[in-house]
């Protein structure tokens, strides 16, 4: 024996005046091409011909047995849910350093792993690191980065080295530059833009 | 016990011993007693900016190593009878200094006056890390200029890694000057801006110097700018000398004072 299992869609509509019935379905007919119509009301020969004549699916007052429309959609948020949870577990397993810490002349931080610094690197300051860089406040001093990408804004007196090649500076001047090693180049993105007032 | 104050800037010839003179002086004046000390073995020079040179009998180094007693050493200044002054060796280099010593000369200080005030040498060598090493605050003497902005950059990271106060977990005070201000040249763009200089450093503002001409004179008579009512320099750094003794004063706006004639008439039309 075969047998098939699908969902339709079903469009209900109350039968109260045959003129009104028509002159909607003149209308609307091409929108439920791909639907199954169920008349509630009284089954008339000339309703039934003008089904017939668009090509249009139909029943009258045939109780459809509805999904529970309200579980579905709980199902669904609880999937949501589950799918979001997986990354943030990542995001705390990975051990970025935060610092807030004035890098000043002659301090050098060494760091093994990424880093999110939320001050400055002063003229003859420098950060040697091998992962990911971002840096909130303007860089005058030197950066070494050997990581997938830095997010920070130079001065002119800045000096950026990203996978042992120097960065122009110019290009870094907007408020946040992202820097990264796409195919053995290195793409420079403004990813905030300095306002310009007027 | 008094307190500890180093002055320090990193790199030279920008006010430091000055500084120390003219905030020692202040400070006297104020009715507080208060020593300074030179700490520039080798290089003495506050004992001249003090009108003192002639004075000095004993040093520094008599008093750490030949057991000369402190209150020997001391010289007491002609201008304020609250002022002493004690004086760097001009023979010896910065070698002879040891952390152990200092501290007894630091503390026998503390015992006997308010503020001990420390010259400290140029540079960041043993003898800037010897003069910050027991100091409670620090201030930092700064030029609007991008040399001496770096060098004390330099030094202040110093100061807040090998100060023993640092190391004992707590924190050494820092305030900054911003020395020689020349107000025609900020408000022309030529000099740097006090709020970007306080921007870079990052520590508090205890005072501003406009650039003065009578300050080489001063220095050269041996007699400290303060003790010159008219001076603008010297008004500046007794405003600094009452803050540093608690007092409020309100800071004056050095770089946006007009200057020059035209100005002047500009000034009369707004």
């Amino acid at each position: 024996m075969k047998t098939k299992q699908y969902s339709a869609k079903i469009f209900e509509i109350d039968l109260d005046s045959e003129d009104s019935f028509i002159s909607f379905f003149d209308k609307n007919h091409q929108l439920f091409q791909n639907h199954l119509i169920v008349v509630n009301g009284d089954e008339s020969q000339s309703i039934k011909e003008y089904l017939n004549g668009k090509n249009l699916a139909y029943l009258f007052n045939k109780k459809i047995p509805k999904a529970n429309k309200e579980k579905e959609i709980l199902f669904e948020e609880e999937k949501k849910e589950e799918k979001k949870e997986e990354p943030l577990k990542e995001q705390i397993k990975s051990n970025i350093k935060v610092l807030d810490k004035l890098v000043r002349s002659g301090q050098e931080l060494v760091i093994d792993g990424d880093l999110l610094l939320l001050n400055r690197v002063n003229s003859g300051g420098s950060i040697i690191i091998n992962g990911t860089l971002i840096i909130t406040q303007i860089v005058d001093g030197d950066i070494r980065c050997d990581g997938d990408f830095m997010m920070l804004q130079t001065s002119d007196k800045a000096n950026v080295v990203f996978h042992g090649v120097e960065v122009d500076n110019k290009y870094l001047k907007e408020k946040l530059n992202r820097v990264e090693l796409i195919n053995d180049e290195i793409k420079i993105t403004p990813v905030l833009k300095e306002t310009s007032w007027v | 016990m008094g307190i500890v104050i180093a002055v320090i800037s990193g790199k030279g010839g920008v006010g430091k011993t000055t500084t120390t003179a003219n905030i020692g002086l202040g400070i006297a004046q104020n009715g507080k007693s208060c020593v300074v000390v030179d700490f520039d073995i080798g290089q003495r020079n506050l004992d001249m900016i003090l009108g003192l040179e002639n004075r000095v009998v004993y040093d520094m180094v008599h008093v750490m190593d030949d057991g000369v007693d402190v209150k020997q050493a001391l010289i007491k200044s002609k201008m304020s009878p609250n002022l002493s002054f004690l004086a760097a060796s001009q023979t010896k280099d910065k070698s002879v200094l040891n952390s152990e010593k200092i501290l007894k000369l630091i503390n026998s200080l503390k015992e006997s006056f308010e503020y001990v005030i420390l010259d400290a040498p140029a540079g960041i060598e043993s003898g800037y890390e010897h003069t910050i090493e027991f100091a409670d605050k620090a201030i930092i003497v700064v030029n609007p200029e991008v040399s001496s902005i770096r060098d004390s950059d330099r030094a202040i990271g110093i100061l807040d890694s090998k100060s023993q106060r640092v190391k004992d977990g707590s924190e050494v005070d820092k305030f900054l000057i911003i020395n020689r201000i020349d107000a025609k040249m900020v408000q022309s763009g030529e000099m740097l801006k006090s709020d970007d200089i306080l921007e870079i450093l990052s520590i508090p503002l205890i005072g501003k110097i406009p650039e003065d001409r009578g300050i080489i004179e001063a220095s050269n008579q041996g007699r400290p700018i303060v003790l010159f009512e008219n001076s603008k320099a010297g008004q500046a750094y007794k405003r600094i000398a009452k803050r540093l003794c608690g007092e409020k004063v309100d800071f004056v706006d050095v770089e946006s004072e007009t200057t020059g004639f035209m100005q002047k008439i500009k000034g009369i039309f707004k």
